[in-house]
């Protein structure tokens, strides 16, 4: 019973984000994970610096979009059978190796947040090696009140937190294999 | 060259005016919501030094304090209520169940009545002070956001985001009697001092509008950053927060041109002028700071550091005389 009313709820929460992608819940959260990499800062921003290329990241199969790096550009993330993220590029710079996009299209299903916008930043780490920064803000998957467990701001935290782990990680071992 | 010169005259009394400047400054203090750290910063404006820190819970976004300064009312969206804080005592005195989920929150000149705004509902509740307990509800447009009440409390601004517009709202009546329509999602809403104009931040188009509060209409609108707030105003100017720039964006009330970019910490959100509207206060969600900017000079003078997640949404500074 509970875990109907639960589903129920996912469905009525994808359809309200699906119609309003405005609405969202009371409480924006944040989450920064970063990662030092045995590599010069350039080498690094030469794997993330391409706003039309995110195979960086494990799970991403495709990445399709317009106008490269210019402020306002797309892209489309596909991650698995029907599974895209629709992103758009705000902020643009190569000079501070940093750049800020927003998701303007998400199923809850695929990343349990609404009203979400992240930065990638690269800088400098002791010995040489390479700070690499990733900070997102975002609100919970449902934006009503009292939400399911599974679009609450607690899961949303987690599932942000856990990509960006998993995202610097594998772009850690990337880079230091030399692959 | 003229500025050069004006400089030039200031120089001697410069010291003068900066000891005065400090001495009205220190009648002040922001009472800032951390949303993430569950608590209310209390942080001296003339020091710049935080000087008491209370817990509130429920995730406290909207934060009201009254012209007197005896409290600062708060709300917490996660546990459907208003709490009331002594603001000199720095204490918790009350709460008030409101339900729903309160978020903008204002309070009239005298006191006596506070007004929520219902993020879920499309209505504002309205807390009788004295008793502490909502005595009535006004139907306004859809998710409610920003609440000001004019100078001479007869008009009850509500900024309803997902209609994109303002809702006039008679308070002896407790009626709507004007929609005004403006920018895509109106979050923040600003009255100035006269009473005759308000400012909405409009989250959805980038920009501000300027309305006419006597005839209830859209008057101009002002490109800003991305993701704007809320609005501040003092020297004439108009100052708002440009959350996805960490930006604040200055024009003028007057020709409603852009002056400057102000660059500020990341995420900035709650923004108000100090009373003798030397100083414009900002929260920056992410950065976890105040940024204190110079009104006349268009730059920063000071940052703050506060709890984890501060928004300030609404009239967050309070005058100790």
């Amino acid at each position: 019973m509970r875990r109907t009313i639960a589903k129920a709820a996912v469905v009525v929460a994808a359809l309200a984000v699906l119609g309003a992608a405005w609405a969202h819940g009371p409480t924006r959260q944040k989450v920064r994970e970063s990662i030092e990499i045995d590599a010069p800062q350039a080498k690094v921003w030469a794997v993330i610096g391409n706003f039309q290329d995110m195979n960086w990241l494990a799970g991403v199969t495709k990445t399709e979009g317009e106008k490269g790096n210019e402020i306002g550009a797309t892209r489309r993330l596909t991650l698995g059978p029907g599974a895209t993220v629709d992103e758009e590029l705000y902020k643009y710079e190569p000079d501070m190796m940093s750049y800020s996009y927003r998701i303007t299209a998400v199923d809850v299903k695929v990343l349990p947040v609404t009203n979400y916008s992240s930065t990638l930043t690269v800088s400098p780490a002791p010995d040489g090696k390479t700070k690499l920064e990733w900070a997102g803000a975002f609100y919970r998957g449902f934006p009503n009140n009292d939400p399911p467990p599974e679009l609450s701001d607690e899961a949303a935290v987690k599932a942000v937190s856990g990509l960006y782990r998993a995202g610097l990680e594998g772009l850690k071992k990337k880079i230091e294999s030399g692959s | 060259m003229l500025k050069l010169r004006a400089m030039r005259v200031l120089a001697l009394p410069l010291t003068l005016l900066l000891g005065l400047g400090l001495g009205a400054a220190r009648a002040e203090e922001a009472f800032v919501t951390n949303q993430l750290s569950d608590d209310l910063s209390v942080v001296d404006l003339a020091t710049s030094k935080p000087v008491a820190t209370i817990a509130i819970g429920g995730k406290p976004a909207g934060v009201a304090v009254t012209a007197d300064g005896r409290f600062a009312y708060v709300t917490s969206p996660d546990a459907k209520a208003v709490t009331v804080v002594d603001a000199a005592a720095r204490k918790v005195v009350g709460r008030v169940e409101v339900g729903g989920g309160p978020l903008g929150i204002a309070v009239a000149p005298d006191g006596a009545t506070v007004y929520v705004a219902d993020w879920y509902a499309a209505a504002v509740r309205v807390i009788d002070a004295r008793e502490r307990r909502v005595t009535a509800s006004i139907a306004v447009g859809a998710s409610p956001s920003g609440l000001a009440v004019t100078p001479d409390g007869r008009l009850l601004l509500s900024a309803d985001r997902d209609d994109d517009s303002v809702s006039i709202i008679d308070t002896a009546s407790r009626e709507r009697r004007g929609i005004v329509k403006v920018g895509t999602r109106p979050f923040g809403v600003t009255i100035d001092a006269e009473g005759k104009r308000a400012y909405t931040a409009n989250v959805g188009s980038n920009d501000v509008s300027v309305i006419d509060i006597a005839t209830a209409r859209e008057t101009g609108r002002v490109h800003v950053g991305l993701r704007p707030y809320a609005v501040a105003l003092a020297q004439g100017r108009g100052f708002v927060t440009d959350q996805y720039d960490g930006t604040v964006s200055v024009f003028d009330l007057a020709t409603l041109q852009p002056l400057k970019r102000i660059t500020v910490g990341d995420y900035p959100e709650g923004i108000e002028a100090t009373a003798d509207g030397k100083r414009v206060v900002v929260a920056n969600w992410e950065s976890n700071t105040l940024t204190l900017i110079d009104a006349a000079e268009l730059k920063v003078v000071g940052e703050i550091k506060v709890g984890d997640g501060p928004r300030a949404f609404g009239a967050f500074l309070r005058r100790t005389e």
